[in-house]
Parts: structure tokens; sequence; C-alpha cells
């Protein structure tokens, strides 16, 4: 299994980013799972709605190894998340900010093993279609 | 009702190599298509290349995928064929996954659904992958009334929506009969992969298309990064010019074999030299290409048992100088792949390749070669498509040397294995005869279509620098036998019947 490159970090930051300029309410985690959430529309048009939901969770299965508080997460029957702002009980664990942009790396990681940086980009575009310029950064494309 | 006033179908382009001239100039506009085979045949493959060829953001391609292989897969396998062009997701070409609406509901949501989806895009091309998904879950609780009640307003609502539809499915051939999909269909499109012996093969069949006359029969096909190519049974050859009636002769870069020829080979004739092993049939060929060469005309040797390195080594060793004429293109060295070839596939290489280096001579060496690269099915109809073959070579206009080996009968004259004499205009044939307990060899024109020939039978000999023909093999009858006789005494040679001339002439 190959780990997300710094290129699709970027591309997950930048994602997040938008999402919380968009509606800080709820702050960066909050921002990942909406994320998630703008992301399931489009690619459950183009997979199927349980074609989505097993990305989902193959994404939050991934990145429960790096946030082990993650494990208490579910993903529903139509791919949306529950019980992400609940998820998180020890005060020293890894923040909701962060750990949403964990998911977001492993969910955009997947679509780019799958089917390509090309097309993962195009997908991408078509859910923030008024997302300032949604690249990869070239200088750090296809590093490990 | 006149010509004029008949409505124009437009013909759109397939995108596949070969396809267009099968369905007879293209794809019927706004017409409503089964593309039908077992798994593994291609169908999805064929489907995007139609896509893509056709697809704009003014009018995109639909791609509903229905329980068949997961989009995300397909994206990963089809993006790896060059047509792909990932830049035009999205907006030219679009997917939506209909497995839930299948799963969970009825035929009138799934028509629901597509009828959504094509009003939201306007397609010009819609493609349902698989539809026999569909029509499976329908036959669990629905008549077949409803089933083709359910195709037609499909086909109805598709078609006046102005979208080309294909619609994908694994079928045999024994479901074609009475069902209500076929009949409902334009076209139908059937791709079969066979396997003989070790060797599979792929191919296509119109099996039915309204409005315009396709290529009937079994064309061959093939998938490679560049997706689907397919072999028209016409060789791309359809209504192309005949031979000219008077026509130059092309010297064969034997002097005197150009003489007792009438004065070489007459353009775009095919020449067949048949000989046994070891009697200098490539040795010709080559001779033929060199001379083509040393006048300026582009030559191709199409080989199917050497390397063309060591083929141009060869013809060098003989100071015919092919490897550098090879580098500055104006010979082309054709080696195809062996073992799996159809006819079809062959002759669409080597015209491809007549057409690109404006060939003027071509050597096919050898036609039993050829043969034994073909897949097994085809060696049974090989003689058919040889007819074929030198049918569509020679309307190209270029000249053809094809050679064939024959076992050597010691008490008749032989001139193919293939039974194809009749196919070439002109034959020179190359034989052993056992003289003095040595092997000689002589060579004879049998026949020349074109006009009067040699009737001598000549000694001839390879040398260093190629063929040298010799004289009349005097002193001897029954030389065609391979076994001939010393000539009686008191009987002029060339003479066997007294006051019949002693030598031969031209005619």
């Amino acid at each position: 299994m190959a780990a997300a490159t710094p290129a699709i970090h970027d591309l997950a930051r930048r994602v997040i980013a938008f999402e919380t300029a968009r509606d800080p309410s709820d702050g960066p985690g909050g921002a990942a799972v909406r994320a998630c959430e703008t992301l399931r529309v489009p690619l459950a048009k183009l997979a199927g709605v349980a074609g989505f939901r097993s990305l989902m969770t193959r994404a939050v299965a991934l990145a429960t190894a790096d946030v082990p508080w993650l494990a208490a997460v579910r993903v529903r029957a139509d791919g949306s998340v529950e019980g992400f702002a609940e998820a998180r009980t020890d005060p020293g664990a890894m923040s909701g900010g962060d750990a949403g942009g964990v998911v977001v790396v492993r969910l955009l990681g997947l679509l780019v093993t799958f089917i390509g940086e090309p097309l993962t980009l195009g997908l991408v575009r078509d859910a923030w279609p008024d997302a300032p310029a949604v690249e990869t950064d070239r200088s750090t494309r296809g590093q490990p | 009702m006149s010509a004029d006033e008949r409505v124009t179908i437009r013909k759109l382009p397939t995108g596949v190599p070969g396809l267009d001239e099968i369905l007879g100039g293209g794809l019927p506009e706004y017409s409503f298509n089964i593309i039908a085979g077992a798994p593994g045949g291609g169908k999805t493959t064929l489907a995007h290349q139609l896509m893509f060829a056709n697809a704009t953001p003014e009018r995109p391609a639909l791609f509903f995928t229905v329980l068949g292989e997961p989009a995300i897969k397909m994206l990963r396998y089809q993006q790896q064929f060059t047509f792909f062009d990932p830049t035009r997701l999205g907006t030219a070409v679009r997917f939506v996954n209909l497995s839930q609406v299948v799963l969970e509901k009825d035929l009138g949501a799934v028509l629901e659904e597509i009828v959504k989806e094509v009003e939201a895009a306007g397609p010009g091309v819609v493609v349902v992958d698989s539809f026999r998904t569909v029509v499976r879950k329908a036959a669990g609780g629905t008549s077949e009334a409803d089933l083709q009640g359910f195709v037609q307003r499909l086909a109805l609502h598709l078609t006046s929506w102005q979208a080309t539809t294909f619609l994908i499915g694994e079928y045999t051939e024994g479901e074609v009969r009475d069902n209500p999909v076929f009949t409902v269909a334009d076209g139908l499109f059937w791709l079969t992969q066979q396997v003989e012996r070790n060797s599979i093969v792929r191919k296509l069949q119109v099996m039915k298309l309204r409005g315009q006359a396709s290529v009937p029969g079994l064309h061959t096909f093939r998938i490679t990064a560049d997706g689907v190519q397919a072999f028209p049974r016409t060789f791309g050859l359809t209504g192309r010019k005949e031979k000219a009636p008077d026509r130059p002769r092309l010297s064969c870069g034997i002097a005197e074999l150009d003489a007792m020829m009438g004065g070489g080979i007459p353009e775009g004739d095919s020449l067949l030299i048949a000989g046994p092993s070891g009697s200098g049939k490539s040795v010709f060929a080559t001779q033929f290409i060199a001379e083509g060469l040393r006048r300026g005309e582009p030559g191709i040797v199409a080989i199917f048992e050497e390397r063309p390195e060591e083929y141009a080594v060869r013809a060098d060793s003989l100071g015919m100088e092919f490897a550098a004429h090879r580098r500055d293109g104006k010979l082309n060295l054709l080696y195809l792949r062996p073992l799996d070839l159809s006819v079809d596939e062959t002759m669409h290489e080597i015209i491809d390749a007549v057409e690109r280096t404006k060939a003027k001579r071509l050597v096919i060496d050898s036609l039993a070669g050829f043969e034994l690269a073909l897949a097994p099915g085809f060696r049974e109809d090989f003689r058919e498509s040889l007819y074929r073959m030198i049918g569509a070579l020679t309307r190209t206009g270029v000249t053809i040397v094809s050679t064939v080996e024959l076992i050597e009968s010691f008490t008749e004259l032989a001139l193919s294995p293939y039974a194809i004499s009749f196919l070439s205009d002109d034959i020179v044939r190359l034989r052993y005869v056992e003289i003095g307990s040595r092997l000689r060899k002589v060579l004879m024109v049998v026949k020349m279509r074109g006009g009067v020939h040699s009737k001598d039978i000549r000694e001839y000999d390879i040398t260093a620098a190629g063929i040298r023909v010799g004289g009349r093999l005097m002193g001897y009858h029954g030389l065609v036998t391979g076994v001939p006789e010393q000539v009686a005494p008191g009987v002029r040679d060339g003479d066997e019947s007294p006051g019949a001339p002693a030598h031969n002439e031209l005619g």
C-alpha cells in the first residue's frame, strides 16, 4: 500500500481550508467531515452509494492506524460519517481538525491509487467548483 | 419519393480504426444499438472508444454503470488506453451509477432515472453497461411485455432526445431469437473471442444495422494500448481503381529473366515464384526489390520466418545494401508477429505500409511462413484468404512477388501447394533436375497473364551477385519431371518433333 504523497496532503489541506473558510463555526474537524460529505455526492454518482461507502470505510480504517480514536467513528449506509465529534475522548490525543485531515488525505489517496491523480483532481474540482485553483503542488507531486 | 427527399442519416465516426468501413461509413446518428458478447470480449472498451470519439461538452456522453464492472475499477483500467482523455471527464464524458436504483427499485424507476439524467445533460451518446443486468433484474418479477415496453420507451426517449445509444450486455448467440431487446435495437454488434488451439482470435460481427449497408461476415479485431482496432474483410479497399490496361513493365533485376517474361513484370501484377528449398526464391525476391531500390522505387518485404536484421544482412551479402535502404526509409522490412495473426490483420499492416511508403514493389516471403504465422483457424481457409488478399493488394497498384516453397516431386511439375496458381498473374517455376548424378537448377516462366513469354527451360545458378541465368539446358528432354533423359541421337535439341524451330522464341 502506497503512502499518501505530500501532494495529496497539500490537496487535503487546501480542501479543508476552503471548507473552514466557508463555515468556520465547527472548526477544522467539522470542515473535514463536510469535505468528505461534499465528495460523497459526485463519488456516489460515479461509483454508486455502496461504492462510495466502501471507499469511505477504508479511508477511516486507514486513518485509524494514525489516529486510534477514529475507531469510534462509523460510516453510515449512505457513506456519511457519524460520531466524529464525539469520538475523541482523550484530550491529549490528536485534535479533531488534524484527525479529519488524515481521513481526507486517506480518501483522496485511495482515489489517486485507483484512478490516478488527474481524474481525482477532476473530481475534486467538480466537488468544489468555486474553490480557487484546486491543484496539487507540482513541487511535491509524486514525492513519497 | 426521390433520393433527394429522403432523410439523410448522419454517420458518426466510431474512433475505432477499420470499424467505420465495416459499418458502411460510421454509426447511424440517433440509433439505438446493442454491443453484445461474452465477458472479456472488449465491449466496454469499444463503448469507451465510441464515447470519446463523439463526446463534446455541449453534447456529452453519459455512461450509466449498472451492477457490472465497478466504475472506479473501470476508470482505473480504461485510462490505460491512449484514447482515454482524462481532461474530458466530468465535462464531455460523464459517469452515472445506477446500481442502487436497479437493486432497490423497478424498471420504471430505472427508466425515470435515465430520463432525468438525459434531460439534464442533453447527451449525444448514451451507454448503459451492463444492460443485461437490468434485464436480469427485471426478469424476476416482470412480464416479457413489460420488459419490451421498458426497452421501447427507453429507445423512444433516447432517440427523441437525439442520443445515439449503446446497451452493453453479456449475451450468448442463442439468446438473440425472440429477445425484445434485440427486436427494438437498430444495430447489433457481436464481439466474440475464440480459442483456436493455443491462439485467441477476436471477431466482430454486425448482425443488424438499420438504414445502411454494413460489410457482412466476421471481421477480426485486436485490442492494443490504443484500444480496439478492427480489420475489415474488404481490407479497406472498397471501390478502389482497377489495373490500367496499358501498364509499364518492372525489371526483376535479372535481365535474362526479364526477357523471358516479355520485358519484365507488368506493373501491378502478382507474380508467384515457386520452387523447392534452396532453389533461390528469396534471392530472386531480394533482387526484385533491390532493382526497384536502384531505380528509386520504395519497396516492402513482408517476412514471417527471419528477423529483419538477418534478412537485411543476407541481402547485403549479395551486394544489395538493404540495411542502408532501410535507414533511408526506402525499404520497409515488415516482420509480422507470428502465431496468432489473421489474414485481415496482416493485410492491414501490409496495405498500411504500402500506402505510407508509396511502395511500388512488395515481396511476401513466404506464403508458407505466412500460413504458419496465422492462428490455426485461419489456416483452414488460407486459400480463400489468399484470394481476397492478392486481389486487395493488387488493387493498390503495387507489384507483388510471393514466394512459395514446394516439395519437389521428380515426376510432375507442381506450381503451388495451395492451388492458388490461378490467383497469380505470372508464375516462375524453379526446380532441380538430376543430370549425371548432379543436381542442377532450371527455371521456366510458366504463365504471364499480361502477354507473351518465353517457353524456354533455362539453367541458372546462384552466385555471390544473385541469380545468374544461363542458356537453355540442351540435349535433354523431360526436364520438367526433374529426371530428364538425353535426347536420342539424330534428334535436334529443342526440336523433338521434326520441322519445329531450333530455339524457342517469345510467344
